[in-house]
């Protein structure tokens, strides 16, 4: 029954991913401003009969209707279009630029549990200690600091005045690992470069500490509450009333099952992390899918546009769905 | 007994786990220190460049492509039969020698011994086939490039030799050897070979430095290539270039560029944002230097709106807007003020022409013939980028009774809504790399241009701007575009300044300028 369910709910994700196609296509040619024109610069000039031959090319000179049927052909033959700026195949792009987007959110991930849980923890077990309003302190500024401002804040402190830290890009170009994943710090690892490992670790410390910050506040607060509320829970007591050590019963009784409805916020703050890159990359050089975005919005690359927002959203509503699941495996009680 | 021996047992084990994880945190956190303390930048070495570029670079073949930095990066793999020194002056660079055989015709002489990357000797058949590629409807493999534009009446190129090829106009088109910097030679072999695709991954060019490997939007390097010709003889010094590698970061945000320059890992910067200057100079390490902006800034007013469709309000924004004080704040004095539309720094500028002098209480007395007593409200409309010159317009314009806000746009919705003459008054820029009035006054002033926003029409204006485009004789030239210059200056719509371009370098960097037409070139540059 419960595979029937998740099958039901992995079908619906196609009827979802067109809705969402059409409408980001049919967004992108009302939001005004033309590609050609954007392409040929407020410099110099240029004939109409070359515009004209552009649009053809890029079959901008259709009725809205055709192109729209060209773009969806085009998606169920796993085509997603060609590139108005760089006339290269728009799904070649974004698998160029997947696995940078993917190497900082896991970095802003792993920085984000670092801080977060003994942070959680702690802050829980000594509530209203010193610890933990000091820790509550930082979650809230966590929270209220705009990403790109931390971002500065940290490239001007590390980088420029202490110089311990690389202001941008993923790795120093006499460093760049081999490419097998497209993961500098794994490749790295893969392929026993040492030295690409240290340099395209530090690379990541400043971009994954600026778009983890939130995240670690988010799941900090979370998991307190949730510590808050198991340490009064009466199998905690029982563990207490049978001897066990304090750190035993906090890490193998309270904890483990804190973590579960923290579990469902860290899977939705994936998603974010995947999708929320896009000034972080911006500010920090990081040639990822966010920077892409930002680029193509301002060029009106629509295919290029079109393909990138898919892909955001078949990350979202995978995200959505592997919590679903998780979730009724987690608490039987929960159904689909 | 048995309780107390369970319990033993069961700290003993969950010690036992505990501490495994324990030393698996000291474990982690001694790497993470490990790695992250002691950073010490790997030091480039002194025959590598840094270059930090502003925006993505959009292509490396020289026909796909009508943006600026791509240009700036192409032209270092790849030469043009001319180019241009810091002085915007055009010299020989794969061309050795020029002659025009009518007005029509212009006959190339191909300097012999250049080679390719590849090792592929370049030839007239080369240079036919690059301008026939970019010429040509679907050139490009089916494509058609987005230079054609640049290459106005150009009619045909051929062969008439090895080492000589013919250029022919449809019309007379003086500006021809200004434009020709922009196009860069391909060989015609190794692109039939591998198709435009493969050439756009593995560009192969006659240019001082070899493509490496890259991604557009992230990283481009460049290697020294050893059998370079010399480059232009006009542009000592001639022979291979001193440095061996040469790295493009692609850096869009200027905090992060500024912060790179200053923290050693960039060597050139573009734009440096005129707030970041005195940071860079008191720097020890780096420095700014300037050259002539080809950008025309501009406050335009839309002449079938009211109030302007009425020639003493413009003339009372010209006499209340201070351009030279905005050059002072916003700039630091690196501007230029124009007297009617053309930069003065150019050649077919009409030096008898002056500006408008700032004089509020004349723009007042205007205002009030008009009639317009009491002011008036409008809103000035400019993109985020010129929130900053567009503010102190406004300032200027309220102290004499003109309620000014500023509206902030993002270009693409803005520009639909001024070709259709939807706005009152816009301040913005428009580029003209080559200095000279083709491709810029047919865009802004001529009926219809693609960047008329004050929907300007005067027909003996446009017919100035299409016989001066075709006219050879340089003294004819000057003369015409001398009659445009004072209409468009007599009617008062168009208030221009220039803003010298900034660019942050490293201060051992030596013999590299830049040029106006914010072109990089590092064939000579090396470092102290």
């Amino acid at each position: 029954m419960k595979g029937i369910k998740i099958l039901e709910r992995i079908l619906i994700v196609i009827p979802t991913m067109l809705a969402i196609a059409m409408l980001v296509f049919v967004l992108m040619r009302v939001m005004p401003g033309d590609p050609v024109d954007k392409m040929m610069g407020e410099s110099g000039n240029v004939s109409i009969e070359e515009i004209q031959s552009l649009k053809k090319e890029f079959n901008l000179d259709l009725p809205l209707f055709e192109q729209l049927k060209i773009f969806v052909t085009g998606i169920f033959h796993g085509d997603l279009g060609t590139s108005f700026q760089e006339r290269r195949p728009v799904w070649n792009i974004i698998m160029e630029k997947l696995p940078a987007t993917i190497e900082l959110a896991l970095g802003a991930f792993i920085f984000s549990l670092i801080i977060a849980v003994p942070i959680g923890v702690i802050s829980a077990v000594k509530q209203n200690s010193l610890i933990d309003r000091l820790g509550m302190a930082f979650s809230f500024l966590g929270i209220s600091a705009p990403a790109f401002w931390l971002g500065i804040i940290l490239i001007i402190i590390f980088a420029v005045n202490l110089n311990v830290l690389p202001v941008y890009g993923r790795s120093m170009f006499a460093s760049t690992p081999v490419h097998i994943t497209g993961l500098y710090v794994l490749d790295s690892i893969l392929s026993r470069n040492w030295l690409a490992l240290k340099d395209s670790f530090l690379h990541l410390i400043l971009p994954s500490i600026s778009l983890g910050a939130a995240q670690a506040s988010v799941i900090t607060r979370i998991l307190r509450s949730s510590m808050l509320e198991v340490l009064r829970a009466d199998y905690v007591t029982l563990a207490r009333t049978k001897g066990l050590s304090e750190y035993i019963v906090i890490t193998k009784h309270a904890l483990r099952n804190a973590l579960i409805p923290t579990v469902t916020v860290i899977g939705l703050q994936i998603g974010t992390l995947l999708g929320g890159n896009m000034i972080i990359e911006t500010i920090f050089g990081w040639p990822g899918l966010g920077r892409l975005v930002v680029t193509s919005i301002f060029n009106r690359d629509f295919p290029v546009i079109q393909g990138s927002v898919m892909f955001y959203a078949l990350i979202y509503v995978t995200a959505n769905l592997i919590v679903d699941i998780l979730y009724t495996y987690l608490n039987p009680r929960t159904t689909l | 007994m048995i309780i107390t021996q369970r319990r033993t047992y069961l700290n003993k084990i969950c010690k036992k786990q505990g501490g495994k994880m324990k030393r698996l945190i000291i474990l982690f956190l001694v790497a993470f220190l490990l790695l992250g303390i002691g950073m010490s930048v790997i030091a480039s070495p002194k025959d590598t460049i840094v270059v930090g570029l502003k925006e993505n670079v959009l292509s490396l073949d020289p026909a796909n492509h009508r943006n600026r930095t791509s240009e700036t990066v192409i032209r270092n793999i790849f030469d043009g039969l001319v180019t241009r020194g810091p002085d915007m002056k055009i010299v020989p660079e794969i061309a050795e020698s020029w002659e025009w055989l009518d007005d029509l015709t212009c006959e190339f002489k191909i300097r012999k011994g250049i080679t390719f990357h590849n090792g592929e000797a370049l030839t007239a058949e080369d240079v036919a086939y690059t301008f026939n590629r970019i010429m040509k409807e679907g050139g490009m493999d089916g494509e058609s490039s987005p230079r054609k534009g640049l290459l106005g009446p150009l009619e045909s190129v051929e062969m008439t030799d090895d080492y000589t090829v013919v250029f022919k106009l449809s019309k007379p088109w003086t500006v021809l050897l200004k434009m020709l910097p922009h196009q860069q030679i391909v060989p015609k072999d190794y692109l039939e070979e591998v198709g435009s695709e493969e050439f756009r991954k593995h560009p192969i060019g006659a240019g001082p430095f070899k493509f490496v490997e890259g991604k557009l939007n992230e990283r481009i390097v460049l290697e020294r290539f050893e059998d370079y010709y010399g480059g232009s003889p006009d542009l000592p010094p001639v022979g291979v270039a001193p440095l061996k590698t040469v790295i493009f970061e692609i850096l869009p945000e200027s905090s992060t560029r500024v912060a790179a320059l200053l923290g050693g890992g960039c060597d050139i910067i573009q734009n440096v944002p005129t707030v970041d200057v005195p940071r860079i100079e008191k720097n020890t390490n780096s420095t700014v230097k300037y050259s002539k902006g080809t950008r025309a800034y501009y406050l335009e007013m839309n002449l079938t709106k009211p109030p302007f469709d009425n020639l003493k309000v413009r003339k009372a924004i010209n006499h209340a807007f201070d351009r030279e004080l905005l050059i002072e704040m916003l700039y630091n004095g690196e501007g230029s003020v124009f007297a009617g539309p053309l930069f003065p720094y150019e050649g077919m500028f009409d030096t008898s022409l002056t500006p408008y002098k700032y004089n509020p209480e004349l723009a007042k007395a205007l205002l009030v013939e008009a009639g317009y007593p009491e002011g008036f409200s409008l809103v000035l409309d400019t993109e985020i980028d010129f929130k900053e010159p567009a503010e102190i317009v406004a300032g200027m314009l309220s102290e004499v009774g003109i309620d000014c806000t500023v509206r902030l746009w993002e270009w693409g919705v803005l520009k639909p809504l001024l070709l259709k003459g939807e706005r009152t008054l816009l301040l913005n820029t428009w580029g003209s790399s080559i200095l000279d009035p083709v491709g810029y006054v047919d865009a802004k002033f001529l009926t219809d241009g693609r960047g008329n926003y004050s929907k300007y029409s005067n027909s003996e204006v446009d017919e100035a701007i299409i016989e001066g485009a075709i006219t050879v004789d340089p003294e004819k030239r000057k003369e015409i575009y001398k009659k445009m210059q004072k209409i468009i200056h007599d009617e008062c719509f168009y208030i221009g300044w220039s803003v010298n371009d900034l660019t942050g370098t490293s201060a051992n960097l030596i013999n590299w300028e830049p040029i106006p037409d914010s072109r990089i070139n590092l064939h000579d540059a090396s470092f102290k």
